[in-house]
């Protein structure tokens, strides 16, 4: 007998959505603004920050 | 909802990042060199602390913001969840990079510095739940943060580190 469990989650979805992924791409941004310009970087490293908060409410 | 939050957020850390900017006059006599160097020193200190090597307390508001706002009125309630979520002073402060990043902005003196700061604060802060959200499996995602956040912290230290660093002998 099968039992239904929902449509499957496509594993390119889980991938994307990791909690990892926020970091990689702003820490890549990161470094890439601070050779472009001040303002930016500081606008990155306000999401770094922010994110690295995760979990806290 | 999760937009009314994220506005609440956005709101939230422009308030903060008006009061350090309003009070980075203090900084103002300081030369500029000097500042940056100090500002990336900051982040070497959170790296040090979220990395277990330095033991030190920071002031947070060692609580978390009442549930019961959103049962009152759901989306009141999410814009002040967001809200004081987004002030960075209303719940506890689990990373020490916001501190850096805080004292940074109150050292830079310069009001580009604090809007953007605070508009990538709260953007940074509302992709915790737009990520759960778009996972599809909520505590399945809280878990594999779970797993992660002990890189995640002082990872994200080490990265701002280098990054006030290259600005401080960028000049």
């Amino acid at each position: 007998m099968h039992v239904g469990t929902g449509p499957a989650r496509p594993a390119w979805r889980g991938r994307l959505t990791d909690p990892a992924v926020p970091m990689l791409v702003l820490s890549c941004g990161a470094v890439a603004a601070a050779w472009y310009g001040p303002l930016l970087t500081w606008a990155v490293l306000g999401g770094l920050a922010g994110y690295s908060l995760s979990g806290s409410v | 909802m999760l937009g009314v939050f994220s506005t609440g957020l956005l709101l939230g850390a422009l308030l903060s990042a008006t009061v350090l900017w309003l009070a980075s006059g203090l900084a103002a006599p300081l030369p500029a060199d000097w500042r940056a160097g100090a500002t990336a020193a900051l982040g070497l200190l959170a790296v040090a602390r979220d990395g277990g090597v330095l033991r030190l307390r920071l002031p947070q508001n060692a609580r978390q913001v009442p549930q019961d706002v959103l049962q009152r009125h759901l989306a009141r309630g999410a814009l002040q969840f967001g809200f004081e979520m987004g002030t960075g002073v209303r719940t506890y402060v689990s990373a020490s990079l916001p501190y850096a990043l805080a004292l940074g902005v109150l050292l830079a003196n310069d009001a580009g510095v604090a809007l953007l700061a605070g508009v990538g604060f709260a953007l940074g802060r509302a992709a915790t739940p737009v990520l759960r959200f778009a996972s599809g499996t909520g505590e399945e995602w809280d878990d594999r943060l779970l797993t992660r956040l002990t890189l995640l912290k002082p990872g994200a230290a080490t990265v701002a580190t280098a990054a006030w660093a290259v600005l401080a002998l960028r000049g």
